[in-house]
């Protein structure tokens, strides 16, 4: 029987893990937009990206448009491999669930 | 915990990528108000230069169309996140922007421009782009949109002038006003849904 494969804990926090899947499908995301999409408090949502960022899976460009400041966030392509492999790891677990 | 909890746990993991996935894409720029504009702008330009054969009056509106597109744009994009297929739809527009205030200027100021020449050009570039945009977009309406452009375009170089004045007229109004509004009804549509789904 082969081995099942682990979850990588940074990507599988609920928070996360929508964070990610949100940057997977645009270019860059800001936080304001990021907050009202997951529905998350500023603290909750800076805490999370802050994990995110220093598991290098997200980039982030601080700038000011128009004299307001202005938060960017990208998901790298280290992210995105690991949002791949998070969602393979979770196929094969609930195959190997539905298996038993 | 127990096997169907789990089960079920990581079952909410995998809905919950697919509905942050389809949230995001779910995300549309809303430019159906900039076809209305324009098709006003060309209405204005088109009366004012029939008034009075007043030779500014296409520059000093193309011009303040420009201005109050980047504003309202800027305005309108608020925190909207940037898609590939978002920056796609914009370049191509913006460079048919750009080659038309080039060009017509240009013709106009070397004496080599008639209403054939500048209806020809400007329908083609306009079918040109509404063409890459629909097919980006796969938005049958605004291909559609881009054949009665190409159609103006063709004759223009056949046609007469007077009933090539009413056809640009009312291509401008059908590919213009007509479809700005059926994209703001589109979009606002939309937003309705992702609202009830949030």
């Amino acid at each position: 029987m082969p081995e099942l494969p682990e979850l990588n804990p940074v990507v599988h926090g609920k928070l996360r893990l929508a964070l990610l899947s949100l940057l997977s499908s645009v270019e860059e995301a800001e936080f304001t937009w990021l907050r009202a999409k997951t529905g998350s408090t500023d603290g909750n949502l800076g805490a999370q990206l802050l994990k995110l960022e220093e598991a290098g899976y997200v980039a982030v460009e601080k700038k000011f448009v128009q004299r307001k400041p202005q938060t960017l966030y990208r998901m790298t392509e280290t992210g995105r491999q690991a949002l791949t492999e998070y969602v393979q790891a979770l196929k094969q677990l609930l195959g190997g669930a539905m298996e038993g | 915990m127990t096997a169907n909890a789990a089960e079920s746990e990581l079952k909410d993991r995998l809905n919950l990528i697919e509905s942050m996935i389809a949230e995001g894409r779910r995300t549309t720029e809303s430019w159906g108000w900039a076809f209305v504009l324009w098709g006003l702008a060309y209405y204005v330009a088109i009366f004012w230069t029939g008034l009075g054969h007043f030779p500014w009056a296409w520059p000093i509106t193309m011009v303040s169309a420009c201005a109050l597109t980047v504003v309202l744009a800027a305005r309108k994009g608020g925190s909207r996140p940037g898609t590939v297929k978002s920056r796609a739809i914009a370049s191509t527009w913006i460079a048919m922007g750009i080659s038309m205030l080039l060009l017509f200027p240009a013709l106009g100021i070397s004496g080599r421009i008639d209403q054939h020449i500048m209806i020809a050009v400007a329908s083609a570039m306009l079918g040109t782009t509404n063409a890459a945009s629909s097919l980006i977009l796969k938005w049958k309406m605004q291909f559609a949109c881009a054949l009665v452009w190409w159609a103006t375009a063709v004759f223009a170089c056949f046609g007469r002038s007077e009933p090539l004045t009413i056809v640009f007229l009312a291509a401008i109004f059908f590919c213009q006003i007509v479809f700005g509004v059926y994209g703001m009804i589109a979009e606002a549509r939309v937003r309705r849904q992702g609202a009830t789904n949030a």
